[in-house]
């Protein structure tokens, strides 16, 4: 068993999984300690971003209205690109209340950091762990330099590089094929403009989330976010296709700047900060065992990020299982079993809550990695029957039938085609 | 637009810079021979990784290093850790500090 100079849980990394473990264990008078690498928390995380309330309301109850999100999203965009053009699903939807808020991920996590301090959670920041200690097969702390620091439960928040597991063989070596990179571009701009851009009602937000042309074939996509004063444009594509792309990343997310159906968002605005992270996309089949002896994995480092082509969700499923792993380990604590038999409620707790959405969507990953013509074929037949639609030149006017049947003689295997896109309503 | 070179798009990210500490190592020469086509030429987003034809060898530069991992997938022997080749984050606060995010 621990020392009584021992803490309750040490949490590796001061993101959104580990604050939030550490505000609700710090509530339930548990001593933890958040030991972060960056100068402060949110240092080094990056988001697309946008984040779904009810996370933040399950944590922080009514008081997360005070948290610094961005704006609250009320149009949604759905864009198939080709190379110059663009058809959109834009959806007006005014009626949604506090569902969802665009976000920056530093100033949110600054902020969280503090909530959690407040509640009696100690945080050090500047430090990197570079080790766990494991005695007789039990995680009993983690080692940074040559401090230390031991407690009854380590609870691994790391990130989407889980450096601290792979080397203590605790979960297998992150896969390229299950995994893909982002880039993002925020670009400054006054609140008013940001509205007119994206024709939204001050403090009202936009999402867009684009496929085609701009990732070249390879799945992925790319999206759009409007902050309070500035605009966050990106890209995310499949990091082992990429790799055989032979394409520049950084060339291609700089296109983005310059697609017409995207230059009208961020041209001639300053930018204020360019960066890149990665995103798990393996899905419920590659999740690692998530509890053991002593330890608990939460957020990225567990792979809990789901894609589902229109909706990209990362940090609600990481401040839900900062919250099971904390309940897991409050309860652990009091029964005096960290061990793995101690914390196996947090799978328990995780199947019951978060996982649902996982196994219900399990194919997605796979049919939308093997549907090419998602982000290709698909994009190109919108467009042309938008051209085709709205042409009006000296010919003579096509029927809409006729117009339709021209552009669905496109498709090469109509019923190979058809059978792939029920299978993706069906997996996503 | 002007597009900005990789270094004009580096500077409006706040790092706080070790010179001296990498915390990824490659083998230059070693890179010769590299297994993984050098993917991480065309996919460090932050172009870190330059082929130098001349000198027959990889130029990698971890002073503007986004610290995504993403050279460590697609690099064999980063993801593998072979000698010669380590992927760690940079320790006491150092590396890339975001103030957006």
């Amino acid at each position: 068993m621990a020392d009584d100079d021992a803490f309750d849980a040490i949490v590796v990394g001061g993101g959104f999984a580990g604050l939030a473990a550490a505000y609700r264990l710090a509530q339930a008078d548990k001593s933890v300690l958040v030991v972060e690498r960056g100068q402060v928390c949110g240092a080094k995380n990056l988001t697309g971003g946008r984040i779904y309330a009810y996370a933040l309301q399950a944590l922080l109850g009514d008081r997360w209205r005070e948290a610094p999100v961005q704006r609250e999203v009320k149009r949604e965009i759905i864009s198939l690109l080709t190379e110059q053009d663009a058809v959109n699903v834009d959806s007006t939807l005014t009626s949604v209340e506090e569902e969802s808020y665009t976000v920056l991920a530093a100033p949110l996590l600054a902020w969280l950091a503090e909530q959690a301090e407040e509640a009696g959670a100690m945080i050090v920041t500047e430090t990197t762990v570079d080790g766990l200690i494991i005695r007789d097969g039990r995680v009993c702390g983690v080692t940074t330099g040559d401090e230390q620091l031991e407690a009854s439960v380590v609870i691994d928040c790391e990130g989407i590089n889980p450096l601290l597991l792979e080397r203590a063989g605790l979960i297998r070596r992150l896969d390229p094929h299950d995994v893909a990179v982002g880039a993002k571009f925020v670009f400054g701009m006054p609140a008013a403009e940001v509205e007119q851009r994206f024709g939204v009602q001050p403090g009202e937000g936009a999402a867009l989330l684009g496929m085609g042309d701009p990732t070249h074939g390879v799945f992925g996509g790319v999206f759009a976010y409007t902050n309070n004063e500035s605009v966050s444009l990106g890209l995310v594509v499949d990091s082992a296709a990429w790799a055989k792309s032979g394409r520049s990343l950084l060339h291609t997310a700089q296109d983005l700047q310059e697609h017409p159906a995207l230059r009208r968002y961020v041209g001639d605005a300053e930018l204020l900060e360019y960066g890149a992270h990665l995103v798990y996309e393996g899905g419920y089949d590659t999740l690692p065992q998530m509890s053991g002896d002593g330890w608990l994995i939460c957020g990225d480092a567990a792979g809990l990020c789901l894609n589902r082509g229109f909706t990209i969700r990362g940090m609600d499923y990481a401040v839900m299982s900062g919250i099971a792993a904390a309940d897991t380990v409050v309860e652990a604590v009091e029964a005096g079993d960290p061990g793995p038999t101690g914390l196996a409620g947090y799978r328990r707790r995780l199947d019951d809550g978060l996982l649902q959405d996982f196994r219900a969507l399990r194919g997605g990953h796979a049919w939308m990695s093997g549907t090419p013509d998602l982000f290709t074929v698909y994009p190109k037949l919108a467009v042309d029957l938008m051209t085709d639609l709205y042409h009006v030149g000296a010919d003579p006017v096509r029927p809409v039938g006729s117009t339709v049947w021209r552009t669905a003689r496109k498709v090469r295997k109509p019923f190979s085609t058809a059978r792939s896109l029920l299978k993706g309503m069906k997996t996503l | 637009m002007t597009r900005k070179s990789v270094d004009e798009l580096l500077a409006t990210t706040r790092f706080e810079t070790d010179e001296h500490n990498a915390h990824i190592v490659i083998d230059p020469q070693a890179c010769r021979t590299c297994p993984s086509d050098r993917a991480c030429v065309t996919s460090c987003p932050a172009q870190r990784y330059v082929w130098d034809e001349a000198a027959d060898q990889m130029r990698f530069d971890h002073v503007g290093c986004l610290e995504c991992g993403n050279c460590r997938l697609v690099c064999e022997r980063l993801r593998l850790g072979v000698e010669g080749y380590s992927w760690d984050y940079p320790a006491t606060g150092a590396g890339v500090s975001y103030r957006q995010g």
